[in-house]
């Protein structure tokens, strides 16, 4: 009897307690809600209106009218879009003061936060600036000391992009080595090869995948400094894997770099093949990677990139790529829909680098959120040569959070009015 | 019979070279920017009018200016073209040290943030001193394609920390700065002093000493004296006519030795009273220059929209650029333009305040105008209506119904930024 009291009694505080800490947890346990917003979160099959809530740093709930009284702050989204962080497959961020270099340690890779919040990127993956030899300084000098994620794709050259001369060097693409590197070292950052601007034959792509090989990574490929042209269709069904990447899709410059598109306007057939065959598409936009005559009918037929991303660097930067944001719109316009743009630049780029953490709202996962607004007008976007094709939307990237905290906040929708009873004077 | 020949051959001549130089005419312009709306304080030009732009200078401001006579026309109708932005506040001096805003990863490269923000030529506030301007120069003056000039910092070695090496009394030396600013006047055009946490005036006095000896002037971030200094003092007493207060609309908080929260002694606007006080008046009627300088915490709406409304306009705005303020409430010059904007500055003003303003302030008067023969750095803008919001440097609000983009940037008359293709043609 009295046994079953003091279990009665402890059963009631314990159940009590329960209810009331859940009660207490839920009152509070929201530290930012995203309120009305339309949700595209394509991973979890979500194109709907619906609340985000984060708390410490990680989504918490992704749900239909979570009430805003159980949350610590409060923003109202409504009339925007509420996606994953963006994921920038291809950028170069190893920025340097090594004025002989090109892009390893040099001044035309860019800081990345500077460019990638103000677009709704969280994620970056530095394509290939870096090999084994200057990875650690990069981690060091850029990686470490950023507020964007940023992972890698290893140069199968030792000494990344350091120019083009340099990097024609056969006896610098070190499989093993580039492979420890990734397996040894840094498994958690480093998430592929990088094989490109080599002039010779297939040599650089196949110890690139004998890297990726043994490490067990994607090989992005940039094909296209050969001359002759080298076969892209000898690339894609002889020499690369299922999952490798095949960047600057609608670049033009058949001199030196076979088209994906013919001279007729027509997709070649053996690019549905590769495509078929798991050879990723990424589009690499760059200052000269992306040319309207190639993406238009390409997209109109059918083949559309698997991944959108930028080639940022500061060659581009100022040009037809300017930002992701605006790299999406390019797409939006020519055929994709938006769900689509924001498939290719998250859930998509997350499988494509075997990272399925990132590119999602799932509950737990890093609170890496982008809110966009998408503009209706007239607007013109240039391609690398700078024609023109005109369109009537535009992505802007309203608030982006990383990791939970706000990053950015383009037209202030996340602070208290300044002389309103909710200001904070300090 | 000869006599009417010769005035008829001379006439035939004559209608030839007429001929000659009409052709000629016909295609000396290489790009016209046609319809715009005009505003160059220098000229006084606020109005419709076409800026021809020929071998990387401005040829020609006039209203219709024939389409025919340019290689390329730029059909600019419904937005405003300006002179290229000055910014005389950024930090550029960007390298791989891990020290504050020389030769670090906190300063930015400018090119990244000057095209797309209507911005061509930027000054940096004090990252180099004359220890390090050779290397400025090097890594960041000649591998930019912003002009990029200098505020020389007092302390020799520039703006390598608050804490430690900005602090080094020792380090400031009047004369070798003053030299130096001399020996590289191409570039240097004023003197920086920031950060000095002494209470005492001998690192102002040695500023305005090198800026003397060079006669540039002298720009000052002022606040972190402990206990404070009195602002008065160094608008009045210390500063010379030309100098600039930077950070002009900061409400910072001040402490005692003790960590005690003192009184915001050192902002414009009286904190009680909300009223601009009687001696930064004084200070303007002398000839001080209030500089905006928004950086990451250098303003405040608490500040600027009472200064504001008492007609307290800036004399120049400025970025404060780096790192902890381009991802902020800061953004872009684009940005800060606007945010004056909606506190009610006129649009003229407010191009006025971000060109010719910062090239009389820095002694450039080559800059910052449209006049005809002057680099063709030019800027065209969109004025946006909608609702748009504004954060100041502590995270508050204010909405506003305008917003300024950037459409076109030319440097020496090259395109440089063009958001939404103005100046490229049709895809075929």
């Amino acid at each position: 009897m009295r046994n079953s009291k003091t279990k009665f009694t402890l059963l009631s505080i314990l159940s009590f307690l329960l209810v009331f800490s859940s009660m207490a947890l839920s009152a509070q346990e929201i530290d930012l809600l995203l309120k009305g917003g339309q949700v595209i979160d394509p991973k979890n099959k979500i194109n709907a209106k619906m609340d985000v809530a984060i708390a410490d740093g990680k989504i918490v709930k992704v749900a239909a009218n979570i009430p805003a009284n159980s949350a610590k702050k409060t923003v109202d989204v409504s009339g925007l879009y509420v996606t994953p962080g963006i994921i920038d497959m291809h950028a170069h961020v190893f920025q340097g003061n090594d004025l002989g270099s090109y892009i390893a340690d040099g001044q035309t890779a860019v800081p990345a936060d500077a460019f990638t919040f103000r677009a709704g990127v969280t994620t970056v993956v530095d394509a290939g600036s870096s090999g084994w030899r200057n990875f650690r300084l990069f981690k060091e000098q850029n990686i470490d000391r950023s507020q964007t994620r940023i992972l890698a794709l290893l140069n199968i050259t030792g000494n990344g992009m350091y120019g083009r001369f340099e990097e024609q060097d056969k006896t610098d693409f070190n499989p093993e080595m580039t492979s420890y590197m990734i397996t040894k070292l840094f498994p958690k950052i480093i998430v592929g090869i990088k094989a490109a601007h080599y002039w010779g034959d297939f040599t650089q792509v196949d110890r690139a995948v004998e890297a990726g090989k043994l490490a067990k990574v994607p090989v992005m490929v940039d094909f296209g400094e050969h001359q002759p042209t080298n076969s892209i269709k000898s690339l894609f069904l002889e020499h690369l894997r299922p999952g490798d990447i095949f960047t600057h899709t609608f670049a033009y410059g058949p001199k030196d770099r076979e088209t994906v598109v013919d001279d007729e306007g027509i997709v070649k057939p053996f690019i549905f093949e590769a495509q078929k065959k798991g050879i990723l598409f990424d589009v690499g936009h760059g200052g000269g990677a992306f040319f309207w005559r190639q993406a238009v009918p390409a997209i109109k037929q059918g083949f559309k990139p698997d991944v959108i991303s930028t080639d940022l660097h500061s060659d581009s930067m100022n040009g037809g790529m300017k930002d992701m944001a605006n790299v999406m719109s390019k797409f939006l316009n020519i055929g994709l829909t938006l769900e689509e743009v924001i498939e290719k630049s998250t859930a998509s780029p997350a499988r494509v680098i075997n990272r399925p953490d990132l590119g999602n709202l799932s509950v737990g996962s890093e609170a890496d959120v982008a809110v966009f607004s998408v503009k209706k007008g007239n607007f013109g976007f240039t391609d690398v040569r700078r024609n023109v094709l005109k369109g009537t939307q535009k992505m802007d990237a309203e608030l982006t959070i990383r990791a939970g905290k706000i990053v950015w906040d383009l037209n202030g929708v996340s602070g208290p009015i300044w002389d309103s009873p909710q200001a904070i004077t300090r | 019979m000869r006599t009417y020949f010769k005035p008829l051959k001379s006439l035939s001549l004559l209608l030839l070279i007429v001929f000659l130089v009409t052709n000629v005419r016909a295609q000396e312009i290489d790009l016209l920017l046609k319809g715009g709306h005009v505003i160059d304080a220098k000229n006084k030009i606020n109005g419709k009018m076409d800026v021809a732009v020929k071998d990387g200078k401005v040829y020609r401001v006039a209203a219709d200016i024939p389409a025919s006579s340019a290689k390329k026309t730029v059909n600019v109708s419904g937005l405003y073209v300006t002179p290229g932005l000055l910014d005389i506040h950024g930090h550029v001096f960007h390298g791989t040290e891990t020290n504050y805003l020389s030769n670090s990863l906190d300063a930015l490269p400018p090119d990244g943030f000057t095209f797309r923000a209507g911005v061509t030529t930027v000054v940096d506030a004090g990252g180099a001193g004359w220890k390090n301007i050779d290397l400025f120069r090097k890594n960041i003056v000649e591998h930019s394609k912003t002009r990029v000039l200098s505020f020389m910092n007092i302390v020799g070695g520039g703006m390598r920390g608050v804490e430690g090496y900005e602090q080094d009394e020792t380090d400031m030396d009047a004369k070798l700065t003053g030299t130096m600013a001399l020996k590289n006047k191409d570039i240097v055009v004023g003197i920086k002093l920031a950060h000095y946490i002494g209470h005492d005036w001998e690192p102002t006095d040695k500023a305005v000493e090198a800026g003397r000896i060079a006669s540039i002037p002298v720009m000052v971030d002022f606040g972190k004296a402990l206990p404070p200094l009195p602002l008065e003092d160094l608008l009045l007493k210390h500063l010379r006519p030309g100098d600039i207060l930077t950070h002009a609309y900061r409400y910072d908080q001040e402490y005692d030795k003790n960590g005690k929260m003192l009184e915001h002694k050192q902002a414009i606007v009286d904190v009680k009273t909300k009223k601009v006080k009687p001696f930064v008046w004084e200070a303007r009627k002398k000839g001080l220059i209030f500089d905006v300088g928004h950086g990451g915490g250098s303003f405040n709406w608490s500040q600027a929209v009472p200064a504001m409304e008492q007609g307290f306009q800036p004399d120049v705005l400025s970025s404060d650029l780096h790192t902890g303020s381009m991802n902020a409430g800061f953004k872009d010059m684009a940005n800060l333009a606007s945010k004056f904007l909606v506190l009610g500055m006129p649009l003229a003003d407010v191009i006025a305040a971000s060109t010719w303003n910062p090239a009389k302030v820095i002694q450039r008067t080559e800059l910052g105008n449209l006049s005809v023969g002057s680099d063709a750095d030019i800027a065209v803008f969109r004025l946006r209506e909608g609702d748009f919001g504004y954060i100041d440097a502590s995270g508050m609000a204010l909405r506003g119904k305008q917003k300024l983009e950037a459409e076109l940037t030319l440097r020496s008359g090259r395109v440089v930024w063009d958001l939404n293709a103005l100046s490229a043609p049709l895809a075929k």
